[in-house]
């Protein structure tokens, strides 16, 4: 017998608040998840790629003393970042070009490191998030205690979120706080205020959708490596397929669509709508609405109402296979 | 503890649950059923795991089906099914299914630990539960029912997967914690040797409808007095001699006799009876109905209805 048996003792405690309990869940999810070796390093890893938009901030602010730096930051956004319009005007006036520097670089920074690696990391941790729990019919444990469907969809997807805002969300927020103490003075608040606030608009957009449609597949196999092939396909084809035809379309559509004033705004609309079979472009979209980036003819509202769209159907395919699976 | 009427539960137009109504008070009841009686759905419909179609009461004092959140507080559940959450070891286990019943944090942990303590878990706790044999992890089902401290206990067969050693020790801490902490137990299952061990009222339900809710003692009185009668040598005399004075003899397989309707007080018929045909009686005690008759009695008379 331990030494420490004292046989059953009643408990007379004070509990918790039910809204608390998602959490334990969560908690219980994320701790899982951290005992792979594999996710620490790719998390280490995915922070990498914030040197390059630092480095952008840093010669930015730096320029106000050393006037060459500026010519570094205009070759990088007109260049690899396709604005030469801003390069141009942050050449002219560095002040009036700060934030939308600031917002280009941050937003670079969540489109084509961080996207890709959220792609990865959901495709590795989202997938085994229901699927384990149907394999060994833990809900039956879960609903047993005081938790509805959305108390449970909530703790699982939280799981995600906290991986996610850790390689997006918080990166970002630093970069912006880096940008702000390389600043030469705190005058810059001022300007950028804004910028914490898409960030985090910008990680809600890439984060809801995107968990729901992972947890949707996990929750519909014991099998998590389906779920996992489901995910990938989603993205790869999805891209694929809008490469493809807006390629098709730019080369071999209809002539009257090219050069002409309004032929733009035909093409940009077919883009826009090819760019609903890829979860990228739309996000990217969505994304880039959000920072005020959007440069590009077109309406955001297909992309946002595809998100808002998949979010809600993908939810409610969740609950209803849990409640199923309940009912049995 | 439980009052329940008319509960219907349809699957797709099959009805599991035929208008169950029945009353479970404070104590041991033992559910005992076929298979598809309707046992586990009449379970996961007082834990709102599924919904009814009709039906209406009071589980632990709390309306249902209207406050099964609450009703899940006061619950402890042991599912039937083999079920747990994988990469948690066992504390870890009993630990989160504390926290999801309200125990904070650190409290949870160290309730679970007590718990674990009590189910005698010894080391095992800190191993994964994918590890665990069938008896660890029904042992572990156990501690998570009752890591919270609830009022009434459900079991969905608890002793099933567990060596003979492991259910004497199930069964003596449920019944401890009826007769020590006052907990009630609605306890389903198969092995009516348990029921026998500690069940104080039996329900038996047949094809989705309850048909025997009373308890053990009250079921294992016969319906008319009855003697049991162990007989030494050839007893087919005394069997034609009682049958001649109007009363029934049941021979069973083993050579003994039921002999009804007579009262323990005119028993000195049986014994004049005896002494007249020579036949030598061993044993004669007032007999009583085996639960094993009862349930079979049970389903087999709904199967001929």
């Amino acid at each position: 017998m331990p030494i420490h048996d004292l046989g059953y003792r009643p408990w007379n405690g004070e509990k918790c608040g039910r809204w608390l309990r998602p959490r334990f869940i969560a908690a219980s999810g994320i701790a899982l998840v951290w005992r792979r070796k594999w996710l620490r390093l790719m998390l280490m890893l995915a922070w990498l790629p914030i040197f390059v938009p630092a480095i952008g901030i840093f010669a930015f602010e730096y320029s106000s003393t050393e006037p060459q730096m500026l010519q570094f930051v205009g070759n990088l956004v007109g260049g690899p970042l396709q604005r030469p319009d801003l390069a141009m005007q942050l050449l002219a006036d560095p002040d009036s070009a700060r934030h939308e520097v600031w917002t280009l670089l941050i937003m670079a920074f969540f489109r084509y490191p961080q996207l890709s690696a959220m792609v990865l990391l959901v495709g590795l941790i989202a997938p085994m998030l229901i699927s384990y729990d149907l394999r060994s019919r833990a809900y039956l444990m879960y609903f047993s205690r005081p938790l509805n469907v959305i108390d449970y969809m909530l703790g699982k997807a939280s799981v995600v979120w906290f991986f996610l805002s850790m390689i997006v969300t918080l990166p970002a927020l630093i970069l912006y706080l880096i940008g702000v103490m390389l600043s030469p003075d705190l005058s810059v608040v001022q300007q950028t205020w804004d910028i914490p606030i898409r960030i985090l608009s910008a990680s809600v957009v890439l984060l809801v959708p995107t968990t729901i449609v992972a947890m949707c597949y996990s929750a519909h196999t014991s099998e998590s490596r389906y779920a996992s092939f489901s995910w990938f396909a989603t993205w790869i084809l999805g891209f694929v397929a809008y490469q493809i035809l807006t390629f098709m379309g730019t080369n071999f559509g209809p002539r009257r669509r090219r050069g002409f004033v309004d032929g733009l705004l035909l093409e940009s609309i077919d883009y826009d709508r090819w760019r609903l079979l890829s979860p990228y472009h739309a996000l990217g979209k969505v994304q880039a609405s959000i920072f005020g980036l959007d440069t590009t003819p077109g309406s955001v509202v297909p992309s946002v109402l595809l998100l808002i769209a998949v979010t809600i159907v993908g939810a409610w395919l969740v609950r209803r296979k849990i409640l199923a699976l309940l009912s049995i | 503890m439980i009052q329940v009427r008319n509960l219907v539960k349809r699957y797709r137009g099959v009805e599991a649950l035929r208008g169950v109504t029945l009353e479970v008070s404070d104590g041991i009841t033992g559910l005992l059923g076929p298979n598809g009686s309707g046992k586990s759905t009449l379970i996961k419909s007082l834990l709102g795991l599924v919904k009814t179609n009709e039906g209406q009461g009071t589980v632990v004092g709390k309306e249902w089906p209207g406050q099964v959140r609450e009703i899940r507080e006061l619950v402890g559940y042991l599912p039937e099914d083999d079920c747990y959450i994988a990469g948690l070891s066992g504390i870890e286990s009993v630990a989160l299914m504390a926290n999801l019943s309200g125990l904070p944090k650190t409290e949870g942990l160290r309730r679970a630990h007590e718990i674990c303590d009590f189910c005698d878990f010894g080391e095992e706790r800190y191993r994964p539960v994918e590890s665990y044999s069938t008896g660890m992890r029904q042992k572990l089902k156990f501690a998570q029912a009752l890591v919270h401290d609830p009022p009434l206990l459900i079991l969905d067969e608890p002793t099933t997967g567990l060596d003979p050693s492991q259910r004497e020790s199930m069964l003596r801490r449920i019944r401890t914690l009826h007769t020590h902490y006052g907990k009630s137990v609605l306890l389903s299952t198969h092995i009516l040797p348990d029921v026998k061990a500690i069940c104080d009222s039996v329900i038996i339900m047949v094809a989705g409808t309850v048909k025997v809710v009373d308890t053990l003692e009250n079921l294992s009185r016969p319906i008319h007095p009855t003697q049991h009668v162990m007989v030494l040598g050839d007893s087919s005399r005394l069997v034609q001699r009682v049958r001649e004075n109007g009363l029934e003899v049941e021979v069973e397989c083993d050579g003994n006799l039921r002999i009804s309707p007579l009262e323990s007080q005119r028993v000195e018929l049986l014994w004049q009876l005896a002494a007249e045909t020579d036949t030598k009686i061993r044993r004669l005690v007032p007999a009583m109905n085996s639960l094993d008759k009862i349930f079979i009695d049970t389903a087999s008379l709904s199967e001929v209805r």
